[in-house]
């Protein structure tokens, strides 16, 4: 076929029927356009959609993992508080025993300057008065009121040294103590080898002839009598380190005081003249 | 700070020493004495005290005594009294505490016992 016979079998088609077909390729192609452009903006709309989820879902998780930072920085100052806590309770522990250290060497100090009290007031009741009937009353009154002494007797060399004379008892009734023979018994050893004798253990239900305590009197180096305790009060189980200084005391000064106020009633409760006892003693 | 006052009434200078050496102890404690019951009452017809401690066994008037005379007394029937007994004398305690007494101690007495107690009825920390 030559090209002339083509081109004649183009133009051979009528004019209303070329019309016909474009218009209807027109139209196709409009419809086909208005379909798409609606499957685009079908697919902008679900995309849109999308995308507000995805920012949503975004947000959630941005939210989630501040939120987890939050707990990670709780867990963080909550490790470091366990840690403050550990090191506050060991100091708080160290104080708690330095405390009670402190309280153990107060009570130790209260109680030293109560016995150092008790001991004062004894030496300063002791030799507090120049009469014989005093001392006598206050050598008793430390006895049970510092001591806790139920029964007891102070005796005294004779003036020979042959027998040791009670000058002073209480406790034990009638009839009272009597002369004893120096060197006889208990209260004799004592007084001729000058050694103390004390119950250091539970303290018995003591007695005359079973005395808890035995105590040489003396004067510088002289026994001159002997201090003997033959029962305590019932709520003494032991003599307590306080009652063995009062009664090293009591036999260092008792006899003193003793023999102090005697001798100045002999004189006729007469004070002496110190006139010239620098130049003596000088 | 408070300041308080005690009076003691004890007819043993002995006694009334330790007393006072003890109660040296507790702060701001003003302390006053009394040779027995008739000597209490005397100082207590002039001023006033936050305790009073006495012995029971005494001359003139004894403990029991000033702590009924106390008690029936408008000015001083609240202050708190202490009563310094012996072992033995448990009657005299319980009377003691039955006429309005509010404590006592046993003698010997003890320094820290005394303080303690002191403290307790002057509700002293």
């Amino acid at each position: 076929m030559t090209a002339e016979k083509k081109g004649r079998l183009r133009s051979d088609r009528p004019l209303s029927e070329l019309k016909k077909e474009r218009e209807t390729f027109i139209q196709t192609f409009l419809r086909k356009g208005v379909q798409f452009t609606e499957e685009l903006v079908s697919e902008n709309f679900k995309l849109r959609q999308r995308l507000a989820e995805l920012e949503a879902n975004n947000a959630t998780l941005k939210a989630q993992v501040a939120s987890d930072d939050a707990i990670r920085e709780l867990l963080k100052k909550i490790d470091a508080l366990e840690r403050e806590k550990v090191t506050l309770l060991s100091r708080f522990e160290e104080v708690e025993a330095a405390s009670s250290r402190w309280g153990d060497q107060y009570h130790e100090v209260e109680g030293e300057l109560a016995n150092l009290a008790n001991l004062y007031i004894a030496s300063n009741q002791l030799h507090g008065s120049l009469s014989v009937r005093t001392t006598l009353l206050r050598i008793k009154e430390l006895l049970e009121q510092l001591i806790g002494v139920r029964s007891f007797a102070v005796y005294l060399a004779s003036s020979d040294g042959r027998s040791l004379v009670p000058v002073l008892s209480g406790g034990i009734g009638t009839p009272g103590p009597i002369p004893i023979v120096a060197e006889d018994g208990g209260i004799g050893e004592v007084y001729s080898t000058a050694m103390t004798q004390i119950e250091r253990g539970a303290l018995r239900h003591g007695s005359v002839d079973r005395p808890l305590a035995l105590v040489p009197l003396k004067v510088e180096d002289q026994v001159v009598g002997v201090l003997a305790i033959f029962s305590a009060l019932e709520q003494k189980s032991h003599f307590m380190p306080v009652d063995f200084e009062l009664m090293k005391l009591l036999g260092s000064h008792a006899g003193l005081a003793l023999m102090c106020a005697r001798l100045y009633a002999d004189v006729g409760y007469k004070s002496p003249s110190f006139d010239g006892i620098a130049s003596e003693n000088s | 700070m408070a300041e308080y006052s005690c009076l003691i009434v004890e007819d043993s200078p002995m006694m009334r020493q330790l007393l006072i050496f003890a109660l040296a102890r507790v702060r701001n404690l003003r302390v006053t004495e009394a040779d027995d019951g008739v000597d209490g009452l005397r100082k207590l017809a002039s001023a006033r005290y936050d305790i009073i401690i006495t012995d029971i066994n005494m001359p003139i008037m004894d403990g029991l005594k000033l702590v009924k005379r106390v008690r029936s007394d408008p000015v001083h029937q609240a202050t708190p009294i202490m009563i310094i007994t012996t072992e033995g004398s448990q009657e005299d305690r319980q009377r003691a505490l039955q006429l309005g007494a509010n404590a006592y101690i046993t003698k010997p007495i003890q320094a820290p016992q005394v303080i303690a107690k002191v403290k307790e009825l002057l509700k002293i920390e």
